[in-house]
């Protein structure tokens, strides 16, 4: 880098000692020589598929058949709950030790261990004080971003696949502050815990960092990040169909939109508006075609769902209290009936369902079927990778570190066994009564006292179970869900961990911010032009010569 | 991170000691010649001790972090080593380099000049607003009732900004109270909450809105300090309210107002961060990237910790500076200012 005030740099002895900082100037001075510039971080590439060596030895376990057939990677669905429960677990994991946790968790913090009766019930059982830190999973990143350099954590930390991108050399921090798991659970050392032994090993490979396996993944039970999901008992009343092109759904929009009621369409859908008309969504949003390494922003795609989002937001389709502020609350509005489609994650079906019925009478809210802007042929984004990843602090003791993993061992109890039930609905006659065909079904206790202190620790092998409060979700979720496994993006990285360089990182927000520009009307459709030029200069190109070295290098 | 150090602007400011009481000089000070260091501990000991407090929180919470600042002259690594301390000892130093970087990025001059924008903006429009509210509410005779808008109007200011950001999209935006009416007489709402172009109004109403009552509090004190008998001797004479107002209430506040401003300039460069982080999509980049906003997307958020903390030191030294230099005019018309040099 050109810089004028190089010069300066030469005082920086005197600038030491003047700060009497003498001393640490003279332990560090081996790094003193190379001044003036900065290592750029210029990402790393590790093909995951071929380090089976750290990886634990995989021994199914199955209790329950399955009532549905979930197409891989979608999982299979169980209606009916099982008649008898094993004990998976006769010694208890716990010497008596105190585990600090932290998870996500979107909704109310409830209290701690000694004034927790679901809590209380799992340490007892666990024979050890499991003391959860719940913080709110929305600002989960900016918290992260907090502790991590701060590298103050606790014994055993969560982190959701999606913010692993928004934090820079996340290799660095693992090595720095995680323990390195390949020596406790590598191969055949699986053995004593047989619950972590049943997760799928592509959840596992997803779980290395610098060759070693770091984390306890908490496997997918569905590929797909984003769907759109419609009031289905307003549409009825007003006879708006369901769309299955982009026309429809533009459409759809107008059709329903009513400001006089207060009502309109959508939220943000951008994510889904790309899926929409084909972008490409791998490693957010780059493909291999004719030879060629292209991000989205190259696409002919992105520009015609630019368009399209854009003509959303000009007619004045997307609710303005969205438009206005992040503080607003797509979910709520949805919820409330102001806003009839809306973008979220599949994950929020159920919990939205089965809370807003209990307001709205009738409340019927479904997945849009994955279609094309052409009709044609949808394309799906989508992967297997793990939802959270489950880290334990480094330089714990031998023995904590096999208390730990014998905790994560129990909360990985498939369904069929009592540890499974304790976890996920607590105590019988406290947390759950048993409803039909045996299924527990929650108090409210339980809805005060369980935020998934342990559930987020560590994933069951997939299954999507019945739920008594939404009778229908398990089948309309896994036919939803298997009509589409057919359509997902073939990801040309899928078995290559990928981090990118730093310069392509810097790069990312600032273009979003002038995408959102143009989505937003302030900026006309031709300057994407610029802003993509502005885009490969700013770090862009780096990035697509990072990910074509990343093939070349895999072979492929 | 941004080494602001204990100043704050007036709708933050702690209600300071406002005016000498105008009571004739008390005795003067016991001899000071002559005295030990030691028996002048022994003198002030009751005082010392009651500053204990204050001087540990601003050590602790100002001038310990303020060491971090180094980090704007390194290739920070926060994983070198085993802990932040030694991270920051294994970081090289590369002199002014980040500070290059930073003056080099157009984004980062957009933000500069956004910010300057609105500091000037809301000096010129918004800073006498406290005083005139002020002055306003001391002529409301009624206790009960000054006491009652008091508590109205200081309300907002305990109200985090994610609820007044909301409060004025339910009253103002597109499905909000306003458009709404407008709606139901067959009227076409305007654009109020996404307009970049009137995005200074907004913002400046919406800090006046949760702080104005908050920052009378200082000039209603300074209002209770001018004597009396100065209004009483001025009607007698036959001057108006106007002329009063003019002749007797507005040169008693002077120190005080001339105070706020100093401090108000010093925090020039610090405009907020979460007004415009939650309105940031609304309307764009170009009219709301602030500096703070502008070192959490490129310091914090791709944590180039460097560059991040050369941009809040940038923002501290310039802040210094505008108080020194609004100090030295202040005294220089014959103002009290913040501080003498002894």
């Amino acid at each position: 880098m050109d810089n004028p005030l190089a010069g300066a740099a030469a005082n920086r002895r005197s600038f030491l000692s003047l700060m009497g900082l003498g001393a640490i100037a003279v332990a560090g001075g081996g790094t003193l020589a190379g001044c003036g510039e900065k290592a750029a971080n210029e990402g790393t590439a590790q093909q995951v598929d071929q380090l089976s060596a750290v990886l634990p030895k995989y021994q199914p376990l199955e209790l329950v058949q399955p009532d549905i057939k979930g197409v891989s990677p979608v999982a299979n669905g169980f209606t009916k709950y099982p008649a008898s429960l094993v004990d998976a677990i006769t010694e208890k994991p716990g010497r008596g030790s105190t585990i600090t946790t932290m998870t996500p968790y979107w909704g109310q913090v409830p209290a701690g261990p000694g004034q927790n009766a679901y809590l209380d019930a799992i340490n007892a059982e666990l024979g050890a004080v499991v003391t959860p830190g719940i913080q709110d999973g929305n600002t989960y990143a900016d918290k992260l971003n907090a502790i991590l350099p701060a590298r103050d954590i606790p014994d055993v930390l969560c982190i959701p696949s999606w913010e692993i991108p928004k934090i820079p050399n996340f290799s660095e921090a693992v090595k720095a502050l995680f323990e390195d798991l390949s020596d406790h659970l590598a191969g055949d050392k699986v053995k004593p815990y047989a619950m972590l032994a049943n997760l799928p090993t592509v959840a596992w490979s997803n779980a290395i960092w610098n060759q070693r396996l770091m984390a306890v993944p908490w496997p997918t039970d569905g590929p797909y990040p984003w769907a759109l999901f419609y009031r289905k008992d307003i549409t009825d009343v007003l006879g708006a169909a369901v769309p299955k092109t982009a026309e429809e759904l533009y459409q759809f929009g107008k059709k329903v939109t009513s400001p006089d009621k207060g009502v309109w369409a959508f939220n943000n859908i951008l994510a889904m508006v790309e899926m929409i008309f084909r972008v490409p969504g791998a490693k957010e949003g780059w493909r291999y075609k004719d030879g060629k390494v292209e991000f989205k922003y190259e696409t002919a795609e992105f520009k015609a769902a630019l368009e399209f989002m854009a003509r959303l937001y000009k007619e004045g389709l997307v609710h303005p209290e969205v438009v206005a502020s992040k503080g607003a609350d797509a979910k709520l509005l949805f919820s409330s009936g102001k806003i009839v489609m809306v973008q979220d994650g599949v994950g929020s079906w159920l919990g939205v369902q089965a809370e807003q019925q209990k307001v709205t009478q009738g409340f019927n809210m479904q997945p849009v079927p994955y279609f094309a802007a052409d009709g044609g042929q949808p394309l799906v984004h989508g992967s297997g990778d793990p939802i959270f990843y489950t880290f334990v602090k480094k330089g714990l003791p031998k023995e904590k570190i096999a208390e730990i993993l014998g905790v994560l061992n129990f909360a990985a109890a498939p369904l069929g066994t009592k540890e499974f039930e304790l976890i996920e609905y607590g105590v019988e006659g406290k947390h759950f009564t048993r409803g039909e065909g045996g299924w527990p079904q929650g108090t409210d206790l339980q809805a005060k006292e369980k935020a998934d202190q342990f559930r987020f620790l560590a994933g069951t092998a997939p299954t999507i179970k019945y739920d008594a409060r939404v009778p229908t979700y398990v089948n309309d979720l896994i036919n939803w869900e298997n009509a589409a496994v057919g359509f997902l993006e073939k990801d040309p990285w899928s078995g290559i961990k990928i981090e990118m360089p730093a310069g392509y990182v810097k790069v990312k927000q600032p273009t979003e911010d002038k995408i959102t520009d143009i989505a937003r009307g302030r900026r006309p459709l031709s300057d994407l032009d610029v802003v993509l030029k502005e885009w490969r200069d700013g770090g862009g190109e780096e990035g697509r010569t990072f990910l074509a070295k990343a093939l070349s290098d895999a072979g492929r | 991170m941004t080494g602001k150090t204990g100043v704050a602007g007036p709708a933050q400011a702690r209600p300071l000691p406002v005016q000498a009481t105008p009571e004739p000089q008390a005795a003067p000070p016991p001899a000071r010649r002559g005295m030990t260091l030691r028996a002048k501990f022994h003198r002030d000991r009751a005082l010392l001790l009651m500053t204990v407090p204050a001087v540990l929180l601003l050590t602790v919470f100002h001038y310990l972090p303020l060491l971090g600042n180094v980090v704007a002259f390194m290739d920070y690594d926060q994983w070198a080593g085993d802990s932040a301390v030694e991270a920051i000892v294994n970081s090289p130093f590369i002199g002014f380099t980040n500070f290059a970087e930073l003056f080099e990025d157009s984004q980062f001059w957009d933000a500069l000049r956004n910010t300057l924008t609105l500091t000037a903006f809301q000096l010129v429009f918004f800073f006498p607003l406290p005083i005139a509210l002020a002055i306003l509410l001391n002529s409301v005779l009624s206790p009960r009732l000054r006491g009652f808008i008091q508590t109205v109007v200081y309300l907002p200011h305990f109200f985090s900004w994610v609820l007044v950001v909301t409060f004025f999209v339910q009253m103002l935006g597109g499905a909000g109270l306003l458009a709404t009416v407008l709606r139901d007489n067959g009227m076409e709402p305007w654009n109020i909450m996404g307009n970049p172009d009137t995005f200074i109004l907004l913002v400046s109403t919406q800090g006046l809105w949760k702080d104005v009552g908050w920052g009378t509090i200082i000039f209603l004190a300074a209002l209770t300090a001018i004597d009396q008998s100065l209004y009483e001797a001025a009607a007698s004479d036959g001057a108006t309210r106007w002329r009063r107002l003019w002749h007797v209430t507005l040169p008693g506040l002077r120190p005080v107002v001339v105070l706020l401003l100093i401090l108000q300039l010093g925090n020039a460069l610090t405009v907020g961060f979460e007004q415009f982080y939650l309105q940031r999509e609304a309307v764009g980049r170009q009219a709301a990237e602030v500096l703070d906003t502008y070192v959490y997307y490129l310091g914090l958020a791709t944590q180039d910790y460097g560059v991040g903390t050369a941009a809040g030191l940038f923002k501290a030294v310039i802040g210094l500076f505008l108080i020194l230099i609004a100090n030295r005019l202040a005294r220089r018309f014959g103002e009290e200012g913040v501080f003498v040099r002894s």
